[in-house]
């Protein structure tokens, strides 16, 4: 650690603050932020539950039975004693310029955590008495954590928030390697262990989704905590100097998912879904977060290219009755996608804005229904498609196990492998494109039409290539879908899809590619986690949509951009107007 | 209002003046009842730097948006090297002629070099495939388009902002980038209109120069200004535009001294425009 602390930059800068109404409590600001660390310590020591769930004892035997076990503390539970004691010694570390910052990410974490396993508990149980007292027993584990985070962040607040951590020079070429390298690896991990968090959701496991969501706050605060701390920005910038290696290593990360604890059938399927709609979202984001072009409709593309793979797959309901090899076949379905993407995408050369959404809406729409009707014999109607064979090759079916010597790799590993080769080359597509004349043209249209055209960008066609790569991006996903599933049919392909896709791009930042892979990943596991919650999940899914447009319009990951943009902090440092006019010598040649 | 009786008719179509680089010929824009602009000719020659003024609503700004494509004109033609341009902003751009904006259009949410880029959109040799596939040919074009982008930049006195925003720029430096961006274009008229609206002395003098260096590289200026002292200081030769019609044209002197201008532009006492006339002599 020492080591680490000599390349903090401590930049002087601005003191240390405080700021706004809790200004008042700075003198207490140590006091608020160590006794929030201690009652979380002890919040998570207490009992959570006054009574055993009718499902079975509470994970992490956070219910009475915690006096058999006094001190074996793990799960959400373990979160929250880590959290109190990093923000207990926190409290007392003076020297730290930007533990304000960390505070209020831990303190965000441990609220998050204490309200998903309160909350759940309190619906659960049935009352208010489910986590204070009841029946003459009491827990009142959670109202002490609660109150803890709540003292640490009105600590952070108190005392100011501080800069974030700057991180010194670049280090060499290997040892920045060796960094990115055990970084990659620990992502890996963070993921297995997220897309596990929980188990799979069923009646057998009820409490899946309230584990998951605890475990969702927890990584949240700790990934804010180490952003506030400077070290994802260093981690970012030292793999924006060796961007390729750190491709290659997050392709080798991304494919060695099946050895993690991850590799099970059930999660190479989910990851394996996650994956189609990544592609299918990284696609959109050409059309909406470059170009600037809403499209409502967008998720037709992907049931064109669906309904195109499993007409040639030799399905007993095709139409045709060729079997074409899967490379072609993905081939066939990415162009006869994009011919439809350019199709739709002609009337926005007069077409500006809503008008323009409610034209893609109609071209969706047209899909459903005319999928719905099988037109054609094309689409099977409401029989769908069904018995479309699996991908095979070398004569290995792609949803069997496989087994390469020691090692035996899940069913569904195979499909996984191959939507990460296409999630990756589509995410080349995407940066090579952003990067260059066409890119610049599109991001030119999406933020002034009129001066772009002055600027000789021909903004017909280039939108029109903006919906034909987007629809063709998702043609190729949609090839995939079809053989994955094994079954093609248009309730797949709905305007609820369309939007849940739009939504992945907005909430995960438009324009970026880690973006819409993580709002991807959210909005289509949280619905395969929160299984038990039904009736409410839409609901819960739809508030955290909500808080999160509200408190991170940006996005989570954003644009450089789009954060200078839309960040409620104006962080952007101001260029100082009085060297802006000193242009005298600018024309004397 | 005597001014109004005393006003002549208006002149005669006239053939352009100067030699033909940019011509314009009877250009009229009509829109439903209002005619904003009737038969306005002008031509514009090689080096040049012509200032076009005249009262608010008097159709300056439309006069540029028929030379750029932007509008159709009702009837007229307009000429590049005695080439009709085409009735495409895009197009026009192609083929040599750019221009700014009244109201400051860049693209915010892009930095400094980004927005100049956009610029170089017309002269890059980049297909989409070659956007695509970022092979050895997009590397050339790449660097060709970033290092002609740092010399516009460094032409413009803005290196220092690059990177930056361009929504984040002063003001007056949003205008300079503006003209870098559309020097990018590598055109061979510029169009300016208000280019020191909103700025001091101080930078309206810089822009001044500005426009000379722009005219010595060998690119044709036609300037939109208030700002009379600005104007006849710097143009070679200014045309006076009142409702939609070309009033005057001539020396920045011979404009200066018409009574004509000085009634129907500047709606003022003869005298005061005079004195203000003068004292624009004095200090140039």
């Amino acid at each position: 650690m020492t080591a680490l602390e000599k390349d903090v930059v401590t930049e002087p800068g601005p003191a240390v603050e405080p700021r706004g109404r809790l200004a008042a409590l700075a003198p207490y600001a140590t006091a608020l932020r160590a006794a929030g660390g201690l009652l979380t310590v002890i919040g998570a020591y207490l009992p959570w539950a006054t009574f055993v769930l009718n499902e079975g004892p509470y994970p992490e035997k956070a219910t009475l039975e915690f006096f058999t076990a006094p001190f074996g503390v793990s799960g959400f539970r373990l979160h929250l004693l880590v959290f109190g004691i990093v923000a207990l010694v926190l409290a007392f570390v003076r020297t730290l310029p930007s533990r304000g910052r960390i505070l209020r990410a831990l303190g965000w974490g441990i609220v998050a955590v204490t309200v998903a396993n309160g909350l759940y508990l309190t619906v659960l149980g049935g009352g208010f008495g489910a986590i204070t007292a009841a029946d003459g027993a009491v827990a009142f584990g959670a109202i002490v954590a609660l109150i803890g985070g709540a003292l640490v962040l009105v600590g952070a607040f108190a005392g100011g928030l501080g800069e974030q951590l700057r991180w010194g020079r670049p280090l060499g070429r290997y040892a920045e390697w060796a960094i990115l390298l055990v970084v990659f690896t620990l992502l890996l991990l963070l993921v297995a262990a997220v897309l596990t968090s929980g188990g799979q959701g069923s009646v057998a496991n009820p409490y899946s989704g309230a584990v998951f969501l605890s475990f969702l706050g927890a990584v949240g605060g700790l990934l804010a905590a180490l952003h506030a701390a400077g070290v994802l920005t260093w981690v970012t910038a030292m793999s924006e100097r060796h961007r390729a290696f750190s491709a290659i290593v997050l392709l080798v990360v991304a494919l060695a998912l099946p050895l993690t604890g991850a590799g099970t059938q059930y999660w190479m399927t989910v990851a394996a879904n996650i994956g189609v709609y990544a592609a299918t979202a990284i696609g959109l984001n050409i059309v909406v977060g470059l170009a600037g072009l809403l499209d409502l409709g967008y998720v037709a593309f992907l049931g064109i290219g669906a309904v195109v793979a499993a007409n040639f797959s030799g399905a007993t309901a095709a139409r045709f009755d060729i079997v074409l090899p899967f490379p072609l076949v993905m081939v066939i379905s990415a162009v006869v996608a994009g011919i439809f993407g350019a199709i739709v995408g002609s009337p926005t050369l007069r077409v500006r804005g809503d008008y323009l959404a409610i034209v893609t809406l109609a071209f969706g729409e047209i899909f459903v229904r005319s999928s719905q009707n099988n037109i054609g014999g094309l689409t099977g109607g409401s029989n769908a498609i069904p018995g479309i064979p699996p991908v095979s090759a070398f004569g290995q079916a792609f949803n069997e196990k496989l087994t390469v010597g020691s090692v035996e790799l899940p069913a569904g590993a195979l499909y996984y492998f191959l939507i990460v080769v296409i999630v990756a080359a589509v995410m080349a597509v995407f940066g090579n494109l952003k990067n260059s004349r066409l890119g610049r043209a599109w991001i030119a249209i999406r933020e002034d039409e009129d001066a772009a055209r002055a600027m000789g960008i021909r903004t017909g066609p280039v939108k029109i290539l903006a919906f034909m790569i987007g629809a063709t991006l998702a043609g190729l996903a949609g090839a995939f879908f079809a053989h994955k599933t094994g079954t093609v049919s248009y309730e797949s392909f709905r305007f609820l899809e369309s939007v849940t896709l739009l939504a992945a791009v907005i909430l995960g930042g438009m324009g970026t590619i880690p973006g819409a892979v993580l709002g991807a990943s959210i909005l289509f596991v949280l619905p395969e986690k929160l299984r038990e919650f039904s009736d409410y999940r839409l609901l819960i899914f739809g508030i955290a949509l909500v808080l999160i447009m509200r408190f991170r319009p940006q996005g989570l990951v954003p644009d450089s951009h789009r954060r200078a943009e839309l960040a409620p902090e104006a962080e952007p440092p101001p260029p100082d107007p009085g060297t802006g006019t000193a242009t005298g010598k600018v024309a004397v040649q | 209002m005597s001014a109004k009786h005393a006003m002549p008719e208006a002149p005669a179509p006239r053939t352009p003046s100067g030699a033909g680089l940019l011509t314009a010929s009877g250009v009229t824009m009509q829109f439903g009842g209002l005619r904003a602009l009737n038969d306005v000719s002008f031509g514009l020659s090689e080096g040049e730097i012509i200032g076009l003024i005249g009262p608010n609503g008097a159709g300056k700004t439309t006069f540029f948006n028929c030379l750029t494509g932007l509008y159709a004109p009702t009837s007229g033609s307009v000429a590049l090297r005695g080439t009709p341009l085409p009735q495409d902003p895009a197009k026009v751009t192609d083929r040599g002629i750019a221009r700014t904006f009244q109201n400051i259009r860049l693209f915010p949410s892009m930095t400094a070099e980004e927005n100049v880029l956009v610029g170089r959109h017309v002269r890059m040799k980049q297909g989409p495939l070659s956007s695509l596939l970022h092979g050895p040919g997009f590397k050339r074009s790449e660097a060709e388009a970033r290092s002609r982008t740092a010399e516009l930049l460094e032409f413009v006195g803005l290196t220092r902002f690059s990177g930056e925003l361009a929504r984040n720029l002063p003001y007056g430096d949003q205008r300079r980038l503006e003209i870098a961006r559309a020097l990018a274009t590598e055109p061979s008229v510029l169009l300016l209109d208000e280019p020191t609206a909103g700025m001091n002395a101080q930078e309206t003098e810089a822009t001044r120069q500005l426009i000379f260096g722009i005219r010595d590289l060998g690119t044709s200026v036609v300037v939109i200004e208030h700002d009379t002292k600005f104007i006849f200081t710097l143009c070679d030769r200014v045309l006076v535009l009142v409702q939609g019609e070309l009033l005057v044209e001539g020396s920045p002197d011979e404009v200066r001294g018409d009574p004509r201008v000085v009634e129907a532009y500047l709606g003022a006492p003869p005298d005061e425009v005079e004195h203000q006339i003068h004292a624009a002599e004095e200090n140039p």
